[in-house]
């Protein structure tokens, strides 16, 4: 019934305000108007992109840059990049409008359903794989993809399962606040109904002694564990302040979680009204899955709500909610906590205790007096000396292990990889032996994939005194997988097979090295410029020109020849893509 | 049984000793290992199967009392709108199953949750005791002493991450030293591929790690075999050395390192392993839709290569997700009990089988997070601190409560608030015990659990000596 009710919104989502930004109906036939006003608001916006800044120097450094900016480079991207700057490249990404990709995805999809079909699960992969390999504000959506592993919800759950259309409209609302405000981020991923039912306070009730009852605590713990404050007082720089005993702060107390639950009760379903029935969820309507939850005042706590120092004495659901994520917004941790944790997304995972006071300060005060400016955060991210220094990128404790959905992003648009069908089909990657152990908007928990914090036992990492969050995924079982997966998938593709189709839906080309396949270290440094930003090491480029140069072109039978071109080229790329200087990004 | 001939003990000692040419065996010589040797630890095989329960068991809906007092309280905290949690009393249809343990609890009966039906069977035939009320705790501590703040507790109560941790490390989240990995670091000598000394089914966990030894991650499928590395790849057959080289070879770069190292040892481990271990085929098939069953199918595949591997102490991790029950969780919970009662039932039959041979060789125990609230909050449940555990197999005295059962209600001498049961067992203890049977002595327990000489007892008795 739930998702029969997805089948009849597209009319309605347009003038929601859930949807697209223009009258006509949302889908991907919108994308004309939609391309026209971005390209009037990218020619206004030219102005506003400040001083034209300095070329990168090397197309190296511009690979690299793209890494930590973007879902990888292309040849095109990096060329694209020389002629601009790294100032200039980010503020034509913040200049172009988010629009709402993965729900337009779901609106043209829904369109071609047959009778009794129902939308997929898929399609959010679908669309998160589509957006990107193939969208041009990769920033946004790089940054939206690190946000979605920090303000976790998970398709792993069983209920939010249910809706994928409200994953996607999710995921969409993480791209929109990827360069807006902090203080909207969290109150739009607070009033989400998908985190309403991932952290189950969507129709969270007020206590009732009477018959025991108690508010339910989930997301009033959570939101300040792991969306704002974390667990120990920090400093701005990201260290953690000691009291008089040398021993870490708690920021919170059982009781402060407590007192916080009492204000995420009394919210549920969006809807024209707060009936009783609306709010158990047995009256709805269709766009409930993709609208911010609203307020229920017969089901909130109308008494104080006492948490961290502050007592919150309004009534209604929503005023109460604005009051509660004020307070957090401005608790002094939020700047290094969030901070460094974008910075261990984007670009390595042990930032020095000073990139981390910079990124904070940004966070803090954008320059004009606004706290909370994402833009100014991730301005701070990417053009911080740290992450632009290529010599210390040379470090033994530089950078950061790639997570698998990283990596074969990478793979896909550094060989400009197209998919047959436009839809770019590709499912559950969760298994690491048959698949790459990932898949995006399905983690485990609401703890992400990894743990920040994470250091491997018994490893030089860990006497080093430094954390590496991905190696908490990367077991025997998982570098096997991904040896195995990745030398089918690079010569064959990636994704699921379209109906009746022998080729897999996901497909690199590699034209441009296919005609210097002939010249092996050529061929070699051509892939070490777009998998390792120019920077695998000179041993590996070695053995993998040997090992190419061990396949003979020296042939007349023009397909035995272009057979052993290709041959060449797989072999390049799968060493690439094996290699640890591929899998460390730096 | 606890004589063994001394020349025979040294024999076994020094044939693991002089057999250590397998893969690990560098790192295995260590003072750790040496100390070990010294302990003398009974020969033969045994192992510890970890079955932890992600999210928080709500432990009082796994193991009930039923005496109409506790009864009472239960009902009053758990029977409420607008989805009561309470489950159905004795005797009543669905309802809950009766225990009767060895040693009665003065005016206390007992109950598991109604889809245990499989555990009731193990119970009642001696293969599974329940401890109650265990949790992370510094020193003993009562409600008196919780609410003046008078005594030490653990760092962040109830918090998951953290807490998880410090079940499995004593430590908050970022420790890197967990008392499986310690045992095994202590007793590893025993084994001739230390490799395979502590093994999870189920991703990395901290309770693996020790100072020496690493965690191995099997698969549902095994040993997963690298392909490329012999014979032809991309058609060259001079590609495969520079594969091997480029996966596993030395580097500059820490993270880059320790990458190669994992490849290198997924390389090393995985001949061993796929050659000896016994066939699925050959065991019984697990319960379906049931992924903890299947992980311990692997688990019993591995202990059945024990003898090829020349493997004598082993600690396994296996887990089980969705136990975070705030929502929805009658139904939920029902069927996660309903697989926990089932994958123990297959862990008896398992061990029985001849191909593992390891009934009283092997003991499974559950750990989690944390217990939950007594308290509803309207279909579900919170986060608590002490909760009820079961340990099974041929080994347990079983049949039996080990620890006095908690009073049920909110805000009584057990609780501290919300009916978050003050735990009177502390994991130190539980851990403890299993360490005794594991072959530890009381110095090297003591070692990995510093805190346990707070409490008064060390052995609580669940395991035979």
């Amino acid at each position: 019934m739930r998702v029969l009710a997805t089948l009849l919104v597209s009319g309605w989502l347009a003038g929601c305000g859930g949807g697209g930004s223009s009258g006509a109906p949302a889908g991907v036939t919108d994308s004309a108007a939609a391309a026209a006003a971005t390209a009037a608001a990218a020619a206004a916006a030219e102005a506003d992109l400040g001083p034209p800044g300095e070329p990168p120097a090397t197309k190296a450094a511009a690979a690299r840059f793209l890494t930590q900016g973007s879902f990888g480079p292309s040849a095109s991207a990096i060329d694209g990049l020389m002629t601009g700057s790294y100032t200039r490249w980010v503020a034509q990404q913040f200049a172009k409008p988010a629009g709402t990709p993965h729900l337009d995805y779901f609106a043209a999809r829904t369109a071609e359903l047959d009778e009794g079909e129902t939308p997929s699960e898929n399609w959010v992969y679908e669309s998160f794989w589509r957006t990107a390999i193939t969208a041009d504000d990769p920033l946004r959506h790089r940054v939206a993809f690190a946000l979605s592993q920090i303000f976790v919800i998970s398709m792993a759950d069983d209920t939010v399962n249910n809706y994928p259309r409200g994953v996607a409209g999710y995921l969409d609302m993480l791209g929109r606040n990827a360069f807006g405000n902090f203080r909207t981020l969290i109150e739009d991923v607070s009033l989400h109904p998908m985190m309403g039912l991932y952290l189950t306070h969507l129709r969270n009730q007020k206590g009732d002694l009477s018959v025991g009852r108690v508010p339910d605590e989930n997301y009033a713990r959570e939101v300040m564990q792991l969306f704002t404050i974390g667990l120990y007082e920090l400093n701005l720089d990201g260290t953690v302040k000691l009291d008089a005993r040398e021993e870490p702060i708690d920021t919170y107390r059982i009781d402060d979680v407590v007192g916080l639950a009492r204000v995420f009760t009394g919210f549920s379903w969006a809807g024209p009204d707060s009936a009783n029935a609306r709010f158990f969820g047995t009256i709805s309507i269709s766009d409930r899955d993709i609208l911010p939850m609203r307020g229920y005042p017969n089901f909130h706590e109308t008494g104080p709500k006492t948490f961290l120092g502050t007592t919150i004495t309004t009534s209604t659901p929503e005023a109460s909610l604005k009051a509660a994520l004020d307070r957090l917004f401005n608790h002094p941790n939020v700047g290094p906590f969030i901070g460094r944790q974008l910075i261990q997304r984007l670009v390595t995972s042990n930032p020095s205790p000073a990139y981390v006071a910079r990124v904070a300060t940004a966070f803090n005060d954008n320059g004009q007096g606004v706290r909370g400016d994402m833009k100014a955060v991730v301005r701070a991210i990417l053009l911080d000396p740290e992450a632009r220094d290529d010599t210390a990128a040379g470090a033994a404790g530089a950078g950061k292990v790639r997570e698998p959905v990283l990596r074969v992003a990478a793979w896909l648009r550094a060989f400009d990889a197209k998919s047959t069908t436009g839809r770019f089909l590709v499912g559950v990657t969760d298994d690491p032996v048959s698949s790459i152990g990932q898949t995006p908007l399905r983690a485990p928990s609401v703890f992400n994939f990894f743990r920040p914090g994470y250091v491997p036992p018994n490893t030089t990492i860990a006497q080093a005194k430094l954390v590496s969050p991905e190696m908490q995924s990367t077991q025997e079982t998982s570098v096997a997988g991904w040896l195995n997966t990745m030398r089918n998938v690079v010569p064959n593709g990636f994704g699921n097979n379209p109906p009746n189709d022998p080729k897999r839906d996901v497909q690199p080309d590699y034209a441009d090295e296919l005609a210097i396949a002939d010249n092996a270290v050529a061929l070699v440094d051509r892939v070490a410029l777009l998998l390792t930003a120019d920077r695998m090491s000179a041993s590996v480029r070695q053995q993998i020109a040997t090992a190419v140069a061990s396949i003979n072109v020296a042939i007349s039978n023009p397909m035995n020849l272009e057979a052993a071109r290709r041959n060449r080229v797989h072999l390049a790329v799968f060493l690439a893509v094996a290699s640890p200087d591929f899998i460390v990004q730096k | 049984m606890s004589r063994i001939d001394a020349s025979r003990r040294h024999f076994l000692r020094a044939a693991a000793a002089t057999s250590m040419v397998g893969p690990g065996a560098g790192f295995a010589l260590n003072l750790a290992t040496m100390a070990a040797a010294q302990a003398q630890p009974a020969p033969g095989y045994r192992a510890l199967i970890c079955v932890f329960l992600n999210g928080g068991n709500d432990h009082a809906n796994m193991v009930l009392a039923t005496d109409p007092g506790s009864w009472a309280e239960y009902r009053k905290a758990r029977v409420t709108a607008p989805a009561p949690i309470a489950l159905p009393e004795v005797g009543t249809g669905g309802g809950v199953l009766p225990i009767v343990p060895n040693t009665a609890q003065a005016g206390r009966t007992f109950a598991v949750h109604p889809s245990m039906g499989g555990l009731v069977t193990e119970f009642n035939a001696g293969r599974v005791a329940v401890v109650p009320n265990v949790g992370t705790l510094v020193e003993p501590i009562t409600k008196a002493e919780w609410s003046a703040r008078s005594k030490r507790t653990p760092p962040q109560l109830f918090s998951h991450n953290d807490q998880t941790s410090v079940w499995q490390s004593l430590r908050p989240e970022g420790a890197r030293i967990g008392w499986g990995g310690r045992m095994g670091d202590l007793l590893a000598s025993m084994n001739t591929y230390t490799n395979f000394t502590a093994i999870s089914a189920a991703g990395n966990a901290v309770f693996l790690s020790g100072e020496t030894v690493l965690q191995y991650q099997a698969s549902s499928a095994g040993a997963v075999t690298i392909g490329g590395l012999t014979g032809s790849l991309f058609g060259s057959t001079s590609a495969t050395n520079p594969m091997r080289a480029i996966v596993t070879g030395d580097r500059g770069n820490l993270f880059e390192g320790e990458h190669a190292k994992v490849v290198k040892r997924a390389i090393d481990a995985q001949v061993a392993l796929t050659t000896n271990m016994v066939p699925a085929a050959n065991l019984p098939a697990p319960p379906a839709n049931n992924g903890l069953a299947n992980q311990l199918l692997t688990v019993a595949r591995i202990i059945g290569a024990r003898g090829a591997l020349g493997i004598q102490r082993q600690v396994f991790y296996v887990s089980m997700g969705g136990f975070d029950t705030h929502d929805n969780q009658t139904g939920n919970h029902a069927t996660l009990m309903q697989r926990l009662s089932e994958a123990i039932v297959y862990f008896n039959a398992l061990m029985a089988d001849p191909d593992v041979n390891a009934v009283n060789q092997a003991t499974l125990f559950t750990a989690s997070e944390f217990g939950r609230t007594l308290t509803s909050n309207g279909d579900g449940t919170d986060h608590g601190w002490g909760a009820h555990h079961l340990v099974a197999g041929g080994a347990v005295l079983g049949k039996d409560l080990y620890g006095a059962f908690p009073t049920i209600g909110v805000n009584t001498v057990d609780d501290v608030g919300q009916g978050r049961l003050l735990p009177k067992v502390s994991v130190d203890q539980y851990a403890g015990t299993l360490a005794k049977w594991f072959g530890l002595t009381d110095p090297q327990i003591a070692t990995i659990f510093p805190n346990i000489t707070n409490f008064a007892s060390r052995d609580l008795g669940f395991m035979t000596p």
